[in-house]
């Protein structure tokens, strides 16, 4: 789908006595009425409003799951209205087809695109209502236009003299609202590119930001379930003699698989489910263990699998050939707020509180989970405690609408941490064989072939499901699957499309057809794919006896941000003058239209690794709010060093080991590193920043190890011997 | 059941409740406070921390039945007014610490009951009394913010040790004004 800017925003409507400013996608429903909406309420079918108090309402289309979207994209509204962000009232936006996002057809938070694809879209959106109100003074005043200004939520005449907005809507009502008002020159930023405060921090510091948990509804009864801790398994008896007797306990049944409990409180809920004994069937994966997982990667790895990319000549590829095999175990995502959702079910409306990533896909399978129309599914967004992918699977959810149609009343269904930990959609365990041909102390080729399950083969259904006409037969859903699976470019990204130059590059990858729930963690594919790469790149870099840095701008184009981030790093992070006793690593990476290189200095005594600091480079385009910016990187700095030092997700006869925090460990305060980061001018338009910053950190630490040690670690998390 | 008397954030609450709640479900769920979070359920992670008589406990796993007689402040018993922040919160804002922002009411609480005692810790001080786990990784801000809180309370003469019969420790908590209500 392509759309011009003006077909984009012929959405403008006025409704309810405030101004609506909105966005058609043409052609793709923006005829949809607003979940809830009535004349009266004020409330808007797209991002911006007016109240007929002046107050302007941003509706956020983006969940806040820490990212930031909630201040960067309020303040790229508020530059174009030339006013203080904090005075706009932000709302979580409901579903509307004009929230999708234009890239991925979805209500999605992912991907690290809200910034890079709501930037244009929200800059012109916001100028468009400014442009409005300056009409209406004009016309009130009966005056030109081109004399007056927009400014904190008022239009400001030569003279001084102001009009709020609260007086002009009406007038503003009668004027066709402006489709393509002209966009402030970047040069005249106040707010973009400056230093701020996160919006939704006072609320987060005082206890008052509302998550999915924290929601309440009369009457609502609270869930918990028993699911079977063998993945993919389900029940196949129970005793609840001892679970009913608890007081509270108000119902237990079977349902999805699992058994539910249906309490007054959590407490009495989460003592009743303990004490239900279960008998499980174990399902298709019994038996699996991390042994038969390693062997039947090792065995896909002998197969040729399918070409992702193959760059020059084959008989470029001259010289000795290395080859080592890398590994990465299945991880969890472990948001802290576990999964929950509130849901409500009435004759004619359904209603979800809870924290999503997909809040169009809830509805979606909501309405599939409980036989209804999906027109009545109203979700409630919620501030989301963590998101990293987990939340763009809305199983939990399913869980919660599926017990609230069995018992007839609202539940509130929590999740314990020990649900979570065994029961997500996990980053998958992959394998890597990494080769090159190595001539006259020259690489002639760089060859990767990954062993991993296809994320998209396995959540397609879910998302297809949600997103395909209710009448379309269930199996078009399931060939969409059988396609995304053919397609699915996380199984190699950011090994099969990076920018380094050899003689002869070639990329494969087979993929592991296993059962087991697999998701899309923080980076996706990059979380892996960079190790692999970038390990290796270090590994070359040493056989032909070139620093790693250098090594790395002989390969890399010089016009490309990723040479460029890779200098600065280089520089800001004093390479090769470490201090005494410890040990530097880099690595550099391209990941979701941003390039991220770090710097560790690490140090080793007995076997336990030690990080002093990290110096990061980033280039993000427009760095919107460099705090938020920096506040990814140590973000996904610290989310990458516990992937890298500690977190390890492993099956035993095809159930999850770990549990909880004691034995899915976190990384600490106590051992988080010196962080430093540094941004890459740019007046290019942003790109993401809540993922690309993770994958570097492995590989980077891997690779400061090396130094330190000359021990070279291919798996995670590291581990020396 | 049993009948349970505490305090909390100053006012004092007679309850009935089965003795062995977690105080973290009577503080949610009965009275409504939902600023105190549920993060692992075994006192690993501290989303749930509040104090008990000035002291940093785990509420996900300490029953109500122990918190009897005793004075229980939690996130919303943190700040002195309405419109006046406590120092660790003015800090935590202005530093933009929080981002998803769920953990934060357990850091906060424990870096209160760090500060009110120490308004001068160490770099080690932090690391012993900061354990709390966020997922954000929101640490690096958490060090700074501390040791800025710090400087802030000194300079407003707020605190020096935890005295718990004078209640308000001579900090910005309001406890013993309210505690008749």
């Amino acid at each position: 789908m392509s759309l011009s800017r003006r077909e984009f925003f012929k959405g403008g409507a006025a409704i309810g006595g405030g101004i609506a400013i909105g966005l058609t996608l043409t052609g793709c429903g923006g005829q949809t009425a607003y979940p809830g909406a009535s004349a009266s309420d004020l409330r808007p079918n797209a991002f911006l409003q007016v109240r007929p108090d002046g107050v302007v309402v941003f509706q956020l289309p983006r969940a806040e799951m820490g990212q930031g979207v909630y201040t960067g994209l309020t303040t790229v509204v508020a530059e174009e209205l030339s006013m203080p962000a904090s005075a706009i009232v932000v709302e979580h936006a409901y579903y509307h087809p004009a929230f999708r996002d234009a890239e991925f057809g979805m209500m999605m938070t992912g991907g690290s695109v809200s910034l890079r694809n709501n930037y244009t879209i929200l800059r012109q959106s916001a100028a468009n209502l400014g442009e409005w109100m300056r009409q209406a003074a004009a016309t009130q005043l009966n005056t030109d236009a081109a004399g007056l200004r927009v400014e904190n939520a008022a239009v400001v005449s030569p003279d001084g003299s102001a009009i709020g907005f609260a007086a002009l809507v009406e007038t503003a009502k009668t004027l066709t609202a402006p489709e393509d008002a002209e966009l402030k020159n970047p040069a005249d930023f106040q707010q973009i590119g400056k230093e701020s405060v996160r919006l939704d921090a006072l609320a987060k510091v005082t206890g008052t930001a509302t998550f999915g948990i924290d929601c309440n509804v009369p009457g609502a009864v609270t869930a918990v379930m028993r699911r079977c801790p063998h993945l993919g398994g389900r029940v196949k008896r129970f005793d609840d003699n001892a679970a009913k007797a608890i007081k509270g306990v108000q119902d237990i049944f079977e349902i999805n698989g699992a058994v539910a409990v249906v309490a007054s409180g959590y407490w009495p809920a989460r003592k009743a489910a303990d004490a239900l004994e279960i008998e499980w069937d174990k399902g298709a994966l019994a038996g699996l263990d991390e042994a038969k997982l390693l062997a039947h990667h090792r065995e896909l790895l002998l197969e040729d699998g399918r070409n992702v990319a193959e760059i020059g000549d084959e008989k470029s590829a001259i010289g000795e050939r290395v080859e080592v095999e890398y590994r990465v175990p299945m991880l969890s995502h472990s948001p802290m707020e576990p999964p929950n959702a509130l849901v409500s079910i009435s004759s004619d409306k359904v209603e979800v509180w809870t924290g999503s990533q997909v809040p169009d896909t809830v509805i979606g399978v909501v309405a599939a989970a409980i036989d209804c129309p999906r027109e009545q599914v109203v979700v409630h967004n919620q501030m989301l405690g963590g998101g990293f992918g987990r939340r763009l699977v809305p199983d939990y959810i399913v869980e919660a609408a599926k017990i609230a149609k069995q018992v007839g009343k609202p539940v509130k269904l929590v999740w314990s941490r020990e649900d979570d930990v065994q029961h997500d959609y996990y980053r998958p365990a992959a394998t890597a064989l990494l080769s090159a041909t190595v001539d006259n102390g020259r690489v002639t080729s760089f060859g990767g072939k990954t062993v991993v399950p296809s994320i998209m083969g396995r959540l397609m259904p879910i998302f297809a499901e949600a997103a395909m006409p209710e009448w379309l037969p269930p199996a078009i859903p399931r060939s969409l699957a059988g396609l995304a699976r053919h397609f699915d470019t996380s199984m190699t990204e950011g090994l099969g499309d990076t920018n380094y130059r050899f003689p002869y590059i070639k990329i494969d990858t087979v993929r592991d057809e296993t059962p087991i729930p697999v998701g899309f963690w923080r980076s996706v594919g990059h979380s892996q794919n960079a190790f692999f790469t970038e390990s290796f790149m270090d590994e070359l870099a040493h056989k032909v006896g070139q620093d790693p840095v250098a090594f790395r701008l002989q390969h890399i184009p010089e016009e490309s941000n990723r040479y460029r981030v890779l200098k600065m790093v280089a520089e800001k992070a004093q390479w090769g003058q470490a201090p005494a006793g410890q040990f530097q690593g880099v690595a550099a990476h391209d990941a979701f239209h941003s390039s991220v290189a770090q710097v560790v200095n690490a140090s080793v005594k007995g076997n336990a690794i030690q990080v002093h600091k990290v110096v990061c480079a980033v280039h993000c385009g427009l760095a919107v709010n460099p705090d938020v910016v920096r506040s990814q990187m140590e973000s996904a700095i610290i989310f990458g060093l516990t992937a890298a030092l500690k977190s390890k997700i492993t099956l035993d006869d095809g159930r999850v080991v770990q549990s909880n925090f004691h034995d899915y460990t976190m990384l600490k305060l106590a051992e988080t590193p010196e962080i430093e980061v540094h941004i890459v001018p740019s007046s290019e338009p942003p790109t993401g920043v809540g993922e690309p910053g993770l994958p570097p950190l492995a590989p980077a630490l891997a690779n400061a190890v090396f130094a330190a040690t000359g021990q070279r670690l291919r798996e995670l998390p590291l581990k020396l011997a | 059941m049993s009948v349970i008397e505490f305090t909390l954030n100053g006012r004092q609450q007679r309850l009935d409740v089965e003795s062995d709640t977690p105080l973290l479900w009577v503080i949610r769920e009965q009275l409504s406070l939902t600023g105190t979070k549920f993060g692992c359920g075994k006192g690993l992670c501290g989303a749930c921390t509040v104090h008990l008589d000035g002291q940093p406990i785990r509420s996900c796993s300490f029953p109500v039945s122990l918190v009897a007689g005793k004075r229980i402040r939690t996130i919303e018993g943190v700040a002195p007014s309405a419109e006046q922040l406590h120092p660790v919160q003015q800090v935590w804002l202005e530093g933009s610490v929080p981002q998803c922002g769920y953990c934060q009411s357990g850091q906060i609480m424990a870096a209160v009951a760090l500060l009110e005692r120490n308004n001068a810790p160490s770099d080690a001080d932090i690391d012993s009394a900061m354990s709390n786990i966020c997922r954000c990784g929101t640490y690096p801000r958490i060090r700074t913010a501390v040791k800025r809180a710090g400087e802030l309370m000194q300079g407003q003469g707020v605190v020096g040790l935890f005295d718990p019969r004078a209640g308000a420790n001579g900090g910005p908590d309001s406890e013993q004004k309210e505690s008749q209500a």
